[in-house]
């Protein structure tokens, strides 16, 4: 018996020694790349344009049929707390749910580490708009092709939420457009700052995607609520593209992303 | 390297667990070496979904102490393809057809071999997909720690420990996990894995009870992916039936498994631990050399990667050959 015991405590010293030798001591250098994916969806269900009626806490239903949105100044905090910046010039991208090879930026050259948290700017920061039409790089010939600009002066939209809905008093469904941007007012750039769940570990070798979720729902609903049917005055459509409502569905935009998870491949 | 000492080291552990001496009479008929096979024939692979273990399905060769056969087993899973409320549910299903041995080398010490061939599929909405291959060979002694001696007892019990070794014979490639729910889409977990398990049948007259609890721990494997622990266990009642020439063992029990999170670099990979408890009934017929058994099991409860996994059913078919 003694014996056996004996044998038993040999093969857990033995399972003991072959899971121990897993932890290597890696010294991290050199750059990579880094992908981040923007998932866009109403209330915890994938979006589907045009055909999928959504249901917002105002109990109107909305039939989105585009949205875009510009993704900037994105900064990414390594585990020790620094910051790594990626260059400005590099760093203005429009996600559109039309064009899925908008959904994922492709960063490139990050310096390898361990990253723990993800920042952005949703829109165009005022020190760029104000860098002038040539300061602006080719991101401003694209913004105009994406539909993105007003015009020069008045800047660019930063969010641009468009379909059609119904409600209790709308019967018959008319469009809706919500355009975020500068107004007299209020510039209206938003920053948000995600932490990740799990680290992303750029490296040479690994590219780690960073899939966040956009839940469109909380344009209208979050912090403020905001009805389409109140902004609907002859009753042809609701368009919210300055005013006040503007500050109150930033507030909101800056709470409509999460991260889901990060993938490191 | 490591891993060719490892082998020595069990081959060496099991030659001189055989030459343990053991003093003990052979007991009637079909009684607990029977019963045995429970435990050990629980590891293929691995997994929530699983690169298709038989997990829990814990197939008894209730007929025949030792022999070599080969079984094929099927699972069904339901998975959602994607992260949202509304992403399609997906079936997978996943194929072994597995030769298996128990080879006695003492009165008191068994070595079992699993060699299973995988072959599944899934439908993603993006098209059907498909993976066969070798899977994971495992090898593994077991050892009876206690055993009734007579056959008088009224209550004749047979307590069973063991371990052993998974090789990472089959194929594991990343690309199956990419952007998929299920990580355990794969012919083999890619690492050497170890095994623990523990064994205890009860028998009176004709009825036994067979109760088996056994420990996976996986490794990382050379991509980085680590596949969570796993715990088996289970209980099944057991009727032997002797017709003349006929054997026939009803049997009928539960069984579960708990799975630890996968990691990835050394990162927790989110939704990837869960739990399932399954009834599981089958019957195993005898007749000379030959047996053939059929096994079926049914999820009772689960909670597989936070719900994104579903199993459906299990079942298994097997004929066997008494060596």
């Amino acid at each position: 018996m003694k014996n056996l015991i004996y044998k038993a405590i040999a093969v857990l010293a033995l399972s003991a020694t072959f899971t121990a030798c897993s932890n290597d001591d890696e010294t991290i250098s050199g750059t990579g790349n880094l992908a981040i994916e923007f998932d866009n969806s109403f209330k915890g269900d994938d979006l589907i344009l045009d055909t999928q009626a959504n249901t917002t806490v105002s109990n109107e239903v909305l039939k989105i049929s585009s949205i875009k949105y510009i993704i900037s100044n994105i900064v990414l905090t390594k585990e020790d707390g620094t910051t790594f910046t990626y260059p400005k010039s590099e760093s203005y991208f429009i996600v559109n749910e039309a064009d899925i090879a908008t959904h994922v930026l492709n960063l490139k050259d990050l310096p390898a580490a361990n990253y723990t948290k993800v920042t952005f700017g949703v829109g165009v920061d005022k020190e760029q708009w104000q860098a002038g039409a040539t300061g602006q790089g080719d991101f401003l010939a694209t913004a105009q092709a994406a539909g993105m600009m007003w015009s020069w002066s008045a800047g660019y939209k930063f969010v641009a939420f468009e379909g059609t809905f119904t409600s209790a008093t709308v019967t018959t469904p008319v469009p809706f457009k919500v355009h975020t941007g500068q107004t007299g007012t209020d510039y209206n750039y938003t920053t948000v700052a995600l932490d990740l769940k799990t680290k992303a570990l750029v490296r040479s070798t690994i590219t780690p995607q960073i899939h966040i979720i956009t839940d469109l729902a909380k344009i209208l609903n979050s912090t403020n609520v905001i009805k389409l049917s109140d902004n609907n005055p002859n009753g042809t459509g609701a368009n919210i593209m300055g005013g006040a409502n503007l500050p109150l569905i930033t507030a909101n935009v800056a709470t409509m992303f999460s991260v889901d998870h990060v993938h490191n491949d | 390297m490591k891993n060719t000492i490892i082998i020595s080291l069990f081959t060496l552990l099991a030659v001189q667990l055989a030459t343990a001496k053991t003093v003990k009479d052979s007991i009637s008929g079909f009684t607990f070496q029977k019963m045995q096979f429970e435990a050990v024939m629980d590891f293929d692979c691995d997994a929530c979904g699983c690169s298709a273990s038989g997990g829990s399905m814990g197939f008894s060769s209730m007929l025949n102490a030792n022999f070599v056969g080969v079984r094929y087993f099927n699972q069904s899973y339901s998975s959602r393809d994607g992260i949202f409320a509304n992403s399609p549910w997906i079936d997978e299903n996943f194929n072994t057809t597995q030769v298996w041995a128990k080879i006695p080398i003492s009165d008191k010490i068994q070595i079992t071999a699993l060699i299973p061939y995988h072959f599944h599929d899934r439908a993603l909405t993006s098209g059907t997909e498909k993976i066969s291959g070798l899977g994971d060979v495992t090898i593994m002694a077991t050892y009876s720690v206690y055993q009734t001696q007579k056959d008088s007892a009224v209550f004749a019990h047979n307590l069973q420990v063991g371990g052993g070794v998974k090789m990472p014979t089959g194929k594991f490639k990343e690309s199956n996990n990419l952007g998929t729910v299920n990580q355990s889409f794969q012919l083999g977990t890619g690492s050497w894995d170890y095994l623990l398990l523990t064994e205890y049948v009860i028998k009176r007259k004709d009825l036994g009870l067979n109760t088996m609890l056994n420990y996976t721990l996986k490794t990382e494997n050379d991509k980085k992916y680590q596949f969570g622990n796993q715990l088996n266990y289970g209980s099944t009642l057991f009727y032997l039936l002797d017709l003349n020439s006929v054997q026939l063992v009803p049997q009928l029990g539960l069984a579960g498994e708990i799975y630890e999170t996968n990691k990835q670099y050394g990162e927790k990979v989110p939704d990837t631990s869960g739990d399932v408890l399954f009834s599981k009934f089958g019957v195993e017929v005898g007749k000379d050399k030959f047996s053939v058994g059929v096994n079926a099991m049914l999820p009772l409860s689960q909670n597989l990667s936070s719900g994104r996994i579903e199993a459906n059913y299990r079942w298994s078919v097997n004929l066997n050959y008494t060596l």
